[in-house]
């Protein structure tokens, strides 16, 4: 056992932190979805700087532009952005297209595609849900009919995350329609500018932006077919595996205490700082606890994932059971301590620590992306923990079953 | 980071466990529990032959000068098997305090009788006043006192919910020996003989049916020898004796948890309700998942803390973190297995649960409950800074309003009209 870091990973987890301390303004907002284009010209420009460092896509082959970084040094610059409060503009690409490439693209695809994605040149999508296909992705209805050497794609996209304007679409559309529905789905990588293809912007209640994305028969060449035909939910789910492991959660918590920390002990009230109230302090502590236990549980995953030696199903990630389960709650003791002034927006007057707690009690209102707490408690129950599940028919028959006793009734 | 057990720490494990299988079934557990001595000595005997009772003492004194870590798996296999025994009042809070702050006479005496199985020690700490709420433990809790009388010391007071001293042959008396000045600066050790004239030792009653005691000191006379440590020196040892213990209660409630993780999700498996096992609806899952939670967080911290201590590394935070964690955790993680039992959770004949459960109870409450170690963390918490990016500020981020379409606007269905 061991929960230190060797000396190496010391002097690299300084010198992230330096880059991003020297790199990032004062009057930085982390993590926010909001952004103008000024701040996009701004994180443009950073992550070119992150990509000459070395610091993008570091865990990658080095064939494909990594740095030979081992999966606990990966870790450590996870954690070190998500204490940043740094979120690439392609974190898609980094971290779900460009390694499902690598496990699924043909030679051809992984030259032509990767290469641009690890330079930090695109933008991608993940435009996997539909209205009729949230939490049950394999309902997936956007048509996919083949062409000659092309596949005419029609149907929508919903909730489709993206604050940058994107180049390309990794996307789940139905090859066949006569197999059960987990068997008749493909995964592609779509230009996102091909004509047909129309977005709609949904802002949010956190200020960031989601998209519809709407096919109206879009020509897409079979080049772009990603893997095999007719198994792309299978393909998704390990790509559902890689967005679970985006770690860096515990070190944002951590950073969102350290800040209130701060305002807590260089604030006032009856003449003394808050941080000497009794019921701050355990509130405080508590939350300290859960960020802790978080912390390590990524930790533990990240370890685990570089001791297996194949990608699978990890069935026992508890990093992201603990982030969804705490999100919420953490951003509601957090409001709590600053009473009344939890109301207060970035940009207004009396607004303390920048209206970051405001804007995080809104987006802690969405923890779904990536599956909803439910599914994730599902899939830890029934892959984790071997409890049985109810087979899919009778799941059917019984809403079949449902929906006959509601008209005739 | 490396989450793994060493070879040496899986063949104590698969050893404690085979041991404890076979000599400490729930039979025994049980029986002992209506036992007024609540340990075997025979078992006592045969965990000294396996070296259990000297481990972690250094070599010059009979033990093996094995880690807190590698005591941390056994306590594991201690809490799986809720083996009764006066371990961590003899060897972990008594013999480790007596191996870092005692000299080396005391050291001598005491060590190698206790890893020969021929010693019973008790750490009498805890008072009736201090004892509401979670101030046990805080140095201002310790009242009893130990006046000069020439070469020796007289203590008077009482002591309450003293583990094991019913057996002890000797206690670790922690008293006041100077009123002024801040509480943690008038604290002494006496070790303390178990007959001496005027003590008396009452067994209570409690939840878990293990053996706590009133410990009533009228005028025990203790010779200065005996004084364990520096006079008014005693808080600095007695807090790493009260981290080193809150660890091994939550190694225990580690193992404890473990098995109860087991069984209930076992239970859900093949329990029938309504035609189906009844885990197959979703909320005796959640109640499985969070169980499991609750368990592995356990886990994490508590063997982040036994690392820190075995490595000599600052731990204050992580201990605290630890304690502060399993307390509740394991609390809830009990209350999960109640919930996927029912009724067979409740019953105490034949169900294993409320054996844990109660257990629960004191491992919560000893050596500090939750309230107790979150007031250390936020003390650790004041010491924490936040640094601001150092960079000039941008004056970018002014916060739009909510349903502004930010950056890029690319729709190209031109009869879009809504937009
Ligand atoms: C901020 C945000 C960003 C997102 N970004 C993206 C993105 O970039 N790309 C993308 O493809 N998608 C994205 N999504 C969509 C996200 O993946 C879906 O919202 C999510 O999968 C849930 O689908 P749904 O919203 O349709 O809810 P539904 O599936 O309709 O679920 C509604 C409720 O029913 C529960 N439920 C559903 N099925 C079950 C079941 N079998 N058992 C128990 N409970 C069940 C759910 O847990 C939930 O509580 C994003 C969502 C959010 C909120
Ligand atoms: C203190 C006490 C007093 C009692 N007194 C009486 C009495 O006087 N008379 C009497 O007849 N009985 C009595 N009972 C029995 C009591 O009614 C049952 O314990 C209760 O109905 C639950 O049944 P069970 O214990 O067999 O649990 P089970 O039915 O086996 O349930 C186990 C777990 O599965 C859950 N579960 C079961 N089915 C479903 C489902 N479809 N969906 C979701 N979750 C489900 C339950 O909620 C529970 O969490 C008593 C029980 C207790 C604890």
């Amino acid at each position: 056992m061991e929960f230190g870091f060797t000396e190496h990973q010391e002097k690299l987890r300084k010198e992230i932190r330096e880059f991003f301390s020297s790199e990032l303004p004062e009057d930085y907002e982390p993590d926010t979805e909001n952004m103008g284009k000024e701040v996009q010209a701004f994180m443009m420009q950073l992550k070119d700087k992150a990509v000459k460092k070395g610091y993008y896509v570091p865990g990658w082959p080095k064939e494909y532009g990594g740095a030979g970084y081992t999966e606990i040094d990966q870790g450590i610059l996870d954690e070190e952005m998500g204490y940043a409060g740094v979120l690439w503009p392609d974190f898609l690409g980094l971290h779900l297209v460009g390694p499902t490439l690598m496990m699924i693209g043909t030679e051809e695809q992984k030259k032509r595609f990767i290469p641009p994605i690890a330079r930090g040149e695109t933008v991608c999508f993940e435009a996997f849900t539909e209205p009729e296909a949230g939490s049950d992705e394999a309902n997936v209805q956007l048509k996919a009919v083949e062409d000659g050497d092309s596949f005419v794609l029609s149907g929508q996209k919903v909730f489709i995350s993206g604050a940058f304007e994107p180049n390309w679409l990794f996307t789940l559309a139905r090859t066949t329609q006569t197999v059960p529905k987990h068997r008749g789905l493909t995964l592609f990588l779509v230009p996102a500018n091909l004509p047909g293809i129309t977005f709609r912007p949904l802002p949010t209640m956190g200020g960031g932006r989601q998209n519809e994305i709407y096919f109206d028969e879009v020509r897409v060449s079979k080049e772009y077919l990603l893997g095999e035909i007719n198994r792309g939910f299978y393909h998704a789910m390990m790509v559902f595996e890689f967005e679970r492991r985006m770690t860096g959660a515990a070190s944002r918590g951590k950073r969102q205490l350290e800040e209130l920390i701060a305002f807590c002990k260089e604030t006032k009230r009856d003449g003394k700082p808050l941080m000497e109230d009794p019921h701050v302090r355990d509130t405080l502590a508590g939350l300290a606890i859960q960020c802790e236990v978080q912390r390590l549980a990524g930790w533990h995953s990240t370890w685990a994932f570089a001791e297996r030696d194949e990608i699978g199903p990890m069935p026992y990630d508890l990093s992201n059971y603990y982030a969804k389960k705490w999100a919420a709650p953490h951003a509601k003791a957090m409001t709590d301590i600053i009473g009344l002034y939890a109301q207060l927006r970035t940009g207004s007057k009396w607004v303390p620590m920048m209206g970051r707690l405001e804007r995080m009690w809104k987006v802690t209102r969405s923890m779904h992306a990536g599956g909803t707490f439910e599914v994730i408690k599902i899939v830890l129950a029934q892959r984790g923990l071997g409890l049985p599940r109810i087979p899919a028919q009778l799941m059917t028959a019984a809403g079949e079953a449902i929906k006959k006793g509601s008209k005739s009734a | 980071m490396d989450f793994s057990l060493s070879s040496e720490q899986e063949m104590l494990r698969n050893e404690a466990r085979k041991f404890l299988d076979k000599e400490c079934p729930e039979s025994l557990v049980r029986e002992i529990e209506k036992r007024r001595d609540g340990y075997s000595p025979e078992l006592w005997r045969k965990i000294a032959d396996l070296g259990w009772l000297g481990m972690v003492f250094p070599e010059e004194y009979g033990g093996l000068g094995s880690s807190v870590l590698d005591l941390a798996v056994l306590y594991e296999e201690f809490g799986k098997a809720m083996f009764p025994s006066p371990h961590l009042s003899t060897v972990v809070l008594c013999g480790l305090l007596l191996a870092s702050a005692g000299n080396e006479e005391q050291k001598k005496e005491i060590l190698p009788r206790i890893a020969k199985g021929d010693l019973i020690l008790a750490l009498a700490w805890t008072e009736p006043e201090a004892s509401l709420g979670s101030t046990a433990w805080e140095p201002a809790g310790v009242t009893v006192s130990a006046v000069p009388d020439g070469n020796d010391y007289i203590v008077t007071g009482t002591k309450l919910f003293v583990h094991d001293a019913h057996i002890a042959d000797y206690l670790l008396c922690v008293a006041r020996t100077k009123r002024e000045g801040p509480a943690e600066e008038g604290i002494s050790l006496f070790l303390v003989d178990a007959k001496s004239p005027g003590m008396k030792r009452t067994l209570l009653k409690t939840t878990a049916g293990d053996k706590q005691c009133e410990v009533i000191f009228d005028t025990v006379r203790i010779p200065g020898k005996n004084l364990v440590g520096k006079l008014n020196g005693g808080w600095g040892p007695l807090f790493q004796a009260l981290q080193r213990g809150a660890v091994m209660l939550c190694a225990q409630m580690v193992g404890a948890g473990k098995e109860i993780l087991k069984i209930t999700v076992e239970y859900a498996k093949t329990r029938i309700q309504f035609d189906a096992p009844i885990g197959v609806n979703q909320y005796v899952q959640e109640h499985c998942t969070e169980l499991a939670s609750y368990v592995d967080g356990c886990r994490f911290v508590t063997y982040q803390a036994a690392w820190r201590l075995a490595e000599q590394l600052p731990c204050d935070f992580e201990v605290a973190i630890a304690k502060g964690w399993c307390s509740d955790a394991f609390e809830a993680a009990c209350l999960c297995a109640h919930s996927v039992f029912a009724g067979y959770g409740y019953t105490s004949k034949d169900g294993v649960l409320p054996l844990y459960s109660r257990r629960g109870k004191t491992q919560q409450l000893y050596l500090g409950d939750g309230p107790f170690w979150r007031k250390r963390i936020a003390d650790a918490l004041d010491t924490r800074t936040f640094q601001k990016p150092k960079g000039k500020a941008l004056g970018l981020w002014k916060g739009g309003p909510e349903d502004e379409i930010p950056a890029w606007k690319v729709w190209r269905r031109e009869d879009l009209q809504e937009v």
